[in-house]
């Protein structure tokens, strides 16, 4: 493409070069966003969009700093474009500056009084602050001026629930399968949402909705159901299969829709706790999930010649799914956790999976590190070698659920504001009473956290 | 372009030499008739009438290029002319004709020879073992393939075909004697070898390089005065020899007496190679550390310009990503493991000059552990795999999925153990056999199949201290990394890269120990070995004396052996200060290891 920066060139309209740039911007063609904006700036290196729309390419590369200093740039030259503040809101945001990132959304409010998509950006800041009543309030301000706005309701919901009003929360958590996310998580049927009506056996659908975590979180509701819906069909992953199939009830678990045929509801896992009018007082107990015994005894002997007595089995994991959209916020470097590893008396068992496993590779910290993690095929051997350890030390992803779920001991690590399931200002959590709750006491700054954990190991 | 000479020297047309199609060639018997001409060059070459017999030879070629006579004229005169392209291809010409099983020794036999007095004994191994299959009863061909054998590593196939050689000649014969004595020496039988030098050299008291190879039997097991004097005694008979010299200043450098050495070297002048790097490594044993650098960077330099040494990585690098394709966890996960064995091999990692030599000395002085060193490495096991699966590897471990090939990793196993128990390392009492090959470094996905829970003790040091004391050693490293700090520094980031993505993608039972803090202080840290391998054991008294008694086989490097010392420790440091440059070009390639390692929190 011709860019208006290049001498000798046929210039092409500003307005055609702005729109070019904001149509590949958002087909995520940012290595060609990238070199456009870079030559546009060359030519009018003061034009306030030119300069938004490469914060916003920069940003989304990867470069925070430059994002941030385009778009302040841009800002400064149209300090009256509503958009420009809001859009650095969220800039400000992902880079852990809530205080600039406030006041920015403060700002684009102050402009565009009508936007939905400001107000909400604030309630997330301030859920990020763990201002939750204000998140709540700014959320309702955002439905009020779009009442289908789907992801201020989950905000609101995921505010409420965080406080602890688990009742109020559910019912905004509802919203969560309007978000664009959610898309194909419920089959497509004429059936309806059951209710919490009794049935007939065999005739409800069971739905593991959400991500591998909450669905073994979830998982501790279905004998409740099963009460009421005798024998219900659960649909879930192939991965979840092992685990989920140990709660007792169930009719048959299908890992396809084609096999979960002839419901008459369905019901999302997800949605369990809202029907049971789950209160903290009344969440279902943990230990609904255990290693099958030979399995566990198995993995007992390989651990036993494999690791060294006389020291603490301390199993690890560092990263979640980086897909994940609060995995900035949950995940560390396997390096973060040195506290742990300059300990004499610990030897660290890795259960970590997925592509962030290589880092174990890189280690050559104090304490003995033994990456289990290319040996772990699914779940159930997860759950089989925690068995074996002294403590499992995670940050809030699917094992963590797996361990508390199996009476794990376990210190979980929790960024400022954490996921809703872990409450608020307390170490323990009603869901899975095996597991110790770490928490930021600065947003990001996880040092102190992990200082913590290795010293009460 | 076919009339035009071929471009490998040997004076024929391309056509006929090494763009040939040999399947056009005339047959033997057709070649035969040009028998009395060749005869003919035959005679003028024995009666070193060469100009006359070279030229009659083209002839003959011109017209049979098969004729054997005229080719084995053809190829002793390129070899004397030291026309290494054109040798070499006529050579392996000769080799290759078809013909009675005799001519086939004989030819076989002698580019084997060739090959061999190059040191390119790799390039001599298939055509030493085609003379043997030629003619098995023949003991010269035994002997050659011994030592092609011996110096590709493959010591105990070396040693087997030293003996047959022996039973062949019925009598014994001074120089096969000496040669599996050398063999025996290399898989650390001591005792063995040094009554087989007695023989030898009764045999055949002119055996200069058996006299050399009995002082470094008798220095090796810790007798370094008696070994000493044998090499006074042998320097006083052949005083202008090199080699003879090269030891000897090797003993004083080995005893630390840094003066001696640069006595016995003479001027730097004459010096070559071999002998700047022991004169580099006099003046580091002094602290002198401008002398040292411009003498190792002198060697260098002439081993650059003389032989045109240079890194050469790509082999190297093309199997680091071969290697990192295959051995995914994904990938290993479903393969089948190898059954316990009838011991546990300890793998001991390291850079060269890390210290994992020190680790495995003492190490051997704790009961129940065996010194295995380089013997018999699992890096030999991987042609093996190809040949029992069918295939190239590492793919070829996919087979193992199928039908009963899984029992291969018993196989190979089972090969890994016999070498040992034929060394007699796996005797009775040993629990632990060290295994220090350096070539374990790429090949930790076969030793997890065969040994999935063999403790790996990796010996890490300093990046700088590797690559300064690297440059300074006369040690050929894979892909010549010792021509240069670049190279050294670039083949350290290959292994650095290797080992990281193996310990990413397989559970190993993996212990990283630090030379700084071994010489600091060995008894904690072999301790510290010593719990993660899971052995109770009493260290000897004054362990870090590193002097007591250890049975053979007893490697080479325990020629080096002496009390543990931290001279070597962050040799770095001084050379940095006084020499600022001498790392600028290795500093970008090492220094994010130096920060993944460690070294950097340390204070390096």
């Amino acid at each position: 493409m011709s860019g208006a920066a290049q001498p000798g060139k046929v210039a092409m309209p500003l307005a055609e070069a702005l729109d070019k740039l904001a149509r590949l911007e958002q087909a995520s063609k940012l290595e060609e966003a990238d070199d456009l904006a870079t030559r546009m700036l060359a030519a009018m290196p003061e034009h306030p969009h030119i300069l938004q729309l490469a914060g916003i390419i920069s940003y989304r590369s990867g470069r925070v700093a430059e994002a941030i200093e385009r778009m302040e740039k841009s800002q400064a030259i149209s300090p009256e474009v509503a958009l420009y503040p809001r859009n650095i809101c969220e800039v400000y945001r992902g880079a852990g500056r809530l205080e600039d990132a406030l006041r920015a959304g403060r700002r684009a409010i102050e402009l565009a009084p009508g936007d939905s998509r400001s107000h909400f950006n604030v309630a997330l800041i301030h859920y990020e602050r763990l201002e939750l009543d204000d998140a709540v309030r700014v959320a309702e301000q955002a439905i009020a001026l779009d009442p289908d706005f789907a992801e201020a309701h989950f905000e609101k919901a995921e505010a409420l629930l965080l406080a602890g009003r688990l009742r109020a929360g559910w019912e905004s958590y509802e919203w969560r399968f309007k978000l664009k996310q959610a898309e194909g998580m419920l089959p497509q049927t004429e059936k309806p949402q059951w209710e919490g009506q009794t049935m007939e056996p065999g005739k409800l659908l069971i739905i593991g909705d959400q991500g591998f975590g909450d669905c073994i979180q979830f998982a501790r509701f279905i004998p409740w159901a099963a009460m009421l819906a005798p024998q219900p069909v659960v649909a879930c992953s192939a991965e979840l299969l092992p685990l989920l199939s140990q709660l007792p009830g169930i009719g048959k678990i299908v890992t396809r829709w084609d096999d979960a045929a002839g419901y008459e509801a369905y019901i999302p896992l997800s949605g369990l706790p809202r029907l049971a009018g789950a209160t903290i007082e009344t969440i279902p107990p943990a230990g609904y999930l255990a290693p099958k015994p030979a399995l566990a005894a198995q993995w007992g002997e390989r651990l036993d010649r494999l690791i060294p007595k006389g020291k603490k089995r301390i199993a690890l994991v560092w990263a979640g799914r980086p897909t994940h959209k609060n995995d900035k916020k949950r995940s560390l470097k396997l390096s973060q956790f040195a506290p742990i590893f300059a300990r004499d008396d610990v030897i660290v068992l890795t259960v970590q999976k997925g592509e962030q496993i290589a880092q174990a590779g890189g280690y050559y910290g104090h304490a003995p590190l033994v990456n289990l993690g290319p040996e772990i095929e699914d779940f159930l051997d997860t759950m089989a070698i925690l068995q074996h350890v002294d403590r499992l030390v995670t940050i809030d992803t699917s094992v963590a659920h797996v361990a508390g779920a199996s009476n794990v001991p376990t210190s979980i690590v929790l960024p400022y504001a954490p996921d809703w399931r872990w409450l608020l200002h307390r170490e323990d959590t009603p869901w899975y009473p095996s597991l110790r709750l770490y928490r930021q006491s600065v947003p990001y700054q996880w040092e102190d956290v992990i200082q913590r954990v290795a010293a009460d190991l | 372009m076919k009339d035009e000479f071929c471009p490998c020297g040997s004076g024929l047309r391309q056509a006929l030499c090494c763009a040939a199609d040999m399947t056009l060639w005339p047959s033997q018997e057709a070649a035969a008739l040009l028998d009395d001409k060749a005869a003919e060059a035959t005679k003028f070459f024995n009666e070193k009438k060469y100009s006359e017999a070279e030229a009659l030879a083209l002839k003959i070629l011109d017209a049979v290029p098969n004729q054997r006579a005229a080719l084995r004229v053809l190829f002793e005169i390129r070899n004397a002319q030291k026309r290494t392209k054109a040798a070499d291809a006529l050579g392996a010409r000769l080799a290759r004709l078809p013909g009675p099983p005799a001519l086939r020794a004989l030819a076989n036999g002698q580019y084997a020879q060739y090959l061999v007095a190059q040191g390119r004994h790799a390039e001599a191994l298939p055509f030493a073992a085609e003379a043997v299959k030629a003619a098995p009863k023949a003991a010269q061909a035994q002997h050659v393939l011994g030592v092609v054998f011996t110096e590709t590593g493959a010591v105990l196939a070396g040693e087997r075909h030293y003996r047959r050689a022996l039973a062949l000649l019925g009598a014994e014969d001074g120089m096969v004697l000496g040669n599996l004595a050398w063999n025996l020496k290399l898989q650390g039988r001591l005792s063995e070898a040094e009554a087989l030098y007695a023989k030898a050299l009764a045999l055949r008291p002119d055996n200069l390089r058996g006299t050399g190879g009995l002082a470094q039997v008798v220095f090796t097991k810790g007798e370094r005065a008696r070994a000493d004097a044998m090499l006074d005694e042998a320097l006083a008979r052949w005083p202008q020899d090199r080699m003879l010299r090269l030891l000897k200043i090797m003993a004083h450098l080995a005893c630390q007496r840094p003066r001696e050495a640069l006595e016995q070297l003479g001027p730097p002048e004459s010096q070559m190679p071999p002998e700047l790097l022991a004169r580099g490594r006099a003046f580091m044993q002094l602290g002198q550390m401008q002398e040292a650098i411009s003498a190792i960077a002198t060697a260098r330099t002439m081993q650059r310009e003389r032989t045109g040494l240079v890194y050469q990585p790509e082999a190297l690098r093309a199997q680091v990503e071969q290697f990192k394709a295959y051995f995914t966890g994904d990938r290993v996960r479903p393969l089948p493991r190898a059954q316990t064995g009838g011991f546990t091999p300890v793998v001991l990692l390291g850079f060269p000059r890390a210290g994992s030599s020190l680790l495995e000395q003492l190490l051997a002085q704790i009961p129940g552990f065996a010194p295995g060193d380089e013997a018999a490495p699992v890096a030999a096991l991987t042609q093996a795999a190809a040949g029992l699966l069918g295939g190239e590897y590492p793919e070829c471990l996919d087979q193992m999925l199928v039908g009963e090939a899984e029992h291969a990793l018993e196989r190979l196993r089972d090969m890994y153990e016999s070498s040992r128990h034929a060394m007699g390392l796996a005797r009775p009492g040993v629990r632990f056999i060290t295994d220090r090959a350096a070539s374990n470094v790429w090949h930790l996905g076969l030793i997890k199949l065969l040994y999935p829970e063999a403790p790996v003790i990796h010996v890490l040091r300093h990046p700088y201290d590797l690559v300064l004391s690297n440059i300074a050693q006369d040690r050929k490293l894979e892909g010549n990394a010792q021509a240069g700090l670049p190279g050294l520094a670039r083949y350290f980031t290959l292994q650095a890269e290797m080992i990281r993505h193996y310990r990413g993608q397989l559970t190993l039972r993996y212990l990283p120990v630090r030379y700084e803090d071994l010489v600091a202080d060995p008894v904690a840290v072999v301790r510290r070995v010593l719990d993660f391998i899971g052995v109770k054991a009493q260290l000897p008294p004054d362990f870090a004396a590193n002097a007591a008694p250890v049975a053979e086989p007893l490697p080479a490097h325990f020629a080096g052996r002496e009390a543990v010392h931290g001279r070597a420790a962050w040799r770095f440091k001084p050379y940095r200060a006084a020499l600022p440059n001498l790392f600028s070009e290795v500093a970008p390639i090492l220094d994010p290891w130096v920060r993944e390692l460690g070294y950097e929190e340390q204070g390096a």
